[in-house]
């Protein structure tokens, strides 16, 4: 409820009956219903009906093509089962974990770096900076993975620093993979971090330089906390950009080499269309709708929070 | 606003000028079916970027099997329907189609080794009795029509094949002193060429042999499924008792030549056999630009270096390239081991006008056509007529010949869905031993079976 409509309220000596309406707890809206109405068919037309069917596949021994093509069965647990026991699995769900972890790590700190810098440096080389990252996230996964292909194989850029065939690729594919879904993602972590610093109050960074607190010190104790809902926000967003980014990874290297870059959403491509098994291929996609639906659940959680410097303003 | 000086219409001449407008709009936006409604539309699907050499080649060979096919019957009319991507690509969007009969081609050109898949999915129309009027399919040898035959029943017809063989540098074979034409009678003969080569010639690549995952089953064609078919024990599939082998004779021959070659330091690198389309590297970069003494490799490299395919160029191809039928692993008669795969036409189960359907790929196997067809994709023509034309031998010498002379020798491979299992298991298990060369043959055998086990269950493989 609204502190000052309350105030003003009793102020008055009147007794106001206030309607309990908030973002939190919002009324029944027939108008708003309505105008809503057409968002929400397409949202069931196109994703809630499609993904419920997916889910569905995932149950059933659909194959891409053959006998059972057209006239597939509900197989009931069988394809979960078959889940448990399949070792690729495990390892690929692992693989995704690492994949997602050393993205978000790295993207977090290269976009936070950035942020911080920009923040810092001349308007000319912040203007420079800026756009070339924010390039870099609007190219195509194809692009990238091409660029990334090209430097981190044998006669490419890297290989002229690397010592042995300078395959890095084909060594440290799980991590060249990683850092080429950094240097494409870094620029959109740069964005959102840049407008988290910006919304941290001056009037607070200045308290504690005259504490005489060291630039490190302010930047750890006061910037960081305060923009933690900005980092939380970042690191879901980038999980689930991440989680999303099957191009990249099919591109450079298809899920090899020896599986080591098989993420969740290519062995489900791979069971999918290359092994036909469109079924089990379903079922792993649905893991991947899992994993995701919990980020973005934890994504709206934060963003649904009080913005801090209202918070700040309320003393809390 | 209405504009000042022009008449405005009276009220009912308004809602008649308006509903003759919609009526004209609406009959602009009908298909433009007026002038063909009488005629029969076949549609056919086909690969416009991955069957031919070239993209133009592609479009010019399609582009003419059209006037043809329009002019031979002046009623019905071809109407293609070009489907992108590679290999996979084009197989999963096919298998998309089919599933509905509105989208479903009249006429397909598809991979032989799922064909049998189309055929379970009861998508194919029997072609027996329109193959037994035609003057070409009598010519096709009993391997290329097996890859089309089911339960006795024609399903496909070959529009080209593909077959394996041994492609060598004859500078480099005279540099190294081995003998030039060379003609090697087992696997000892090769390694040993390799070896000599290594030793002699240190600055190109001994051998290319295709390993690891991202060609897909085409490695396995043009890689290690011909080393297995030329192997003591080359059962992939065992009818009998309908297991997948992971283990047996053949298989241990076959990645013992691997261990060879990737141990002694052999192979190309890694970043070549791991490219995204490695089967491509030997035509493109290595045999032309003489980095490679010896490759295990695919007639279609034959015609590609030629004045008409050109990509690239390369004059002295036929002067600099010899080539040889791969042996077999102790030199056992017929002493040829090859796969044998390509691609077939089919007509649709569910074609309304299954005539005309038929008269298309009539038209698409003519002599023109299978020629030129042949020689702009690298294939055998499926009539061995054809295959001995001077037109096709002339085009790419002196690998066309051999081609189709050895096809007759061919196996192909297993026609079954999870044979796609299988060989990722194998793709695997030769990228292993490329990437860690110190990987034993028990290793990889490990590995094979391991993986085939994962995926179909203890129940579908078997030790030989």
């Amino acid at each position: 409820m609204n502190n000052a409509v309350v105030a003003a309220a009793s102020e008055s000596g009147k007794k106001v009956r206030l309607r309990k309406r908030s973002a939190d707890h919002p009324g029944v809206d027939i108008p708003g219903m309505v105008l809503f109405l057409p968002a929400a068919l397409l949202l069931l037309a196109l994703f809630v009906l499609p993904v419920g069917y997916a889910f569905y596949l995932g149950f059933t021994d659909i194959t891409l093509i053959g006998p059972t093509a057209v006239h597939f069965h509900f197989t009931g647990i069988k394809n979960v089962l078959r889940l448990g026991r399949d070792t690729l699995f495990w390892k690929s769900l692992w693989l995704t974990a690492v994949f997602l972890a050393g993205s978000v790590v790295g993207v977090t700190v290269v976009g936070m770096a950035l942020a911080v810098l920009m923040q810092r440096s001349a308007a000319w080389l912040r203007a420079g900076v800026g756009a070339v990252s924010i390039v870099a996230w609007m190219l195509p996964p194809i692009t990238v993975a091409v660029v990334w292909y090209a430097f981190t194989t044998t006669d490419g850029a890297l290989s002229l620093v690397t010592p042995g065939d300078g395959d890095s690729l084909n060594h440290f594919p799980m991590l060249v993979v990683t850092l080429a879904n950094v240097w494409a993602t870094a620029g959109f972590s740069m964005l959102i971090l840049s407008s988290g610093l910006r919304a941290v109050p001056s009037e607070v960074i200045e308290a504690a330089v005259m504490e005489g607190a060291p630039r490190w010190r302010i930047f750890t104790s006061v910037t960081l906390p305060i923009m933690r809902p900005t980092i939380v926000t970042n690191i879901l967003l980038v999980t689930l950009l991440s989680l999303a980014n099957f191009a990249l990874i099919y591109i450079m290297t298809a899920g090899g080499s020896d599986n080591s870059t098989d993420i969740l959403p290519v062995y489900s491509y791979q069971q999918g269309f290359v092994f036909k098994k469109l079924g089990y291929g379903a079922l792993l996609g649905d893991v991947v709708v899992i994993i995701a639906t919990v980020f973005a659940y934890l994504y709206v959680r934060v963003a649904r929070q009080r913005p801090v410097r209202t918070r700040l303003a309320d003393g809390v | 606003m209405h504009p000042v000086g022009t008449p405005r219409m009276p009220r009912p001449y308004v809602k008649i000028a308006s509903l003759l407008g919609t009526a004209l709009l609406a009959a602009s936006m009908l298909p433009a079916s007026g002038l063909a409604a009488d005629k029969t539309i076949v549609t056919v699907a086909y690969s416009p970027t991955y069957v031919f050499d070239t993209n133009d080649l592609a479009a010019k060979w399609w582009t003419s099997v059209k006037e043809q096919f329009d002019t031979q019957y002046p009623n019905a009319e071809m109407k293609l329907v070009p489907i992108e991507g590679n290999y996979d690509d084009i197989v999963n969007k096919l298998s998309l189609l089919y599933r509905s009969p509105a989208t479903t081609p009249d006429v397909v050109q598809i991979p032989t080794p799922v064909v049998a898949q189309w055929v379970a999915s009861n998508y194919l129309l029997p072609l027996d009795s329109y193959v037994a009027n035609t003057d070409w399919y009598k010519d096709f040898p009993q391997v290329i029509r097996d890859e089309g035959t089911f339960d006795g029943k024609v399903y496909a017809v070959s529009s080209g094949e593909n077959d394996s063989m041994l492609y060598y540098n004859k500078d480099m074979f005279k540099k190294a002193g081995l003998p030039v034409p060379w003609n090697p009678q087992n696997w000892d003969d090769i390694l040993t060429a390799a070896r000599q080569i290594h030793a002699k010639v240190p600055d190109v690549v001994p051998m290319w042999l295709m390993a690891g995952t991202t060609a897909g089953s085409v490695g396995i064609e043009m890689g290690a499924g011909n080393l297995l078919y030329g192997s003591s024990d080359p059962t992939i599939y065992d009818e009998a008792t309908q297991k997948w082998v992971v283990d047996s004779a053949g298989l241990r021959e076959t990645l013992g030549f691997y261990h060879s070659i990737y141990s002694e330091g052999l192979g190309a690198k890694l970043s070549d056999l791991f490219s995204p389309t490695p089967h491509t590297v030997p035509v493109t970069d290595i045999i032309p630009n003489q980095k490679v003494a010896i490759v295990l490799g695919s007639n279609f490299y034959g015609g590609q270096w030629g004045k008409v395919v050109c990509a690239p160029c390369w004059d002295k191809a036929t002067e600099v390239e010899g080539v040889a039928p791969i042996p077999h692993v102790k030199g056992q008669a017929p002493n040829v081991a090859t796969t044998v795969a390509g691609w077939d036409y089919a007509v649709a189960a569910v074609t309304p006008h299954p005539k005309e359907a038929f008269d298309a790929v009539n038209v698409l196997s003519n002599r023109r056509n299978s020629i030129d067809i042949a020689n702009w994709s690298g294939f055998v023509p499926g009539s061995s007529k054809f295959a001995n034309d001077p037109e096709l031998i002339d085009f790419g010498p002196p690998v066309n010949e051999l081609a189709s002379k050895i096809i007759q020798y061919g196996r192909i491979l297993p026609p079954l869905p999870d044979f796609e299992v299988w060989s990722k298991g194998l793709q695997q298990t030769t990228g292993t031993m490329a990437q860690h060369p110190e990987t034993s043959v028990d290793d990889a055998i490990g590995i094979l079976k391991d993986y085939v086990t994962n995926q179909l269950g203890d129940d579908k493989v078997e030790t030989k």
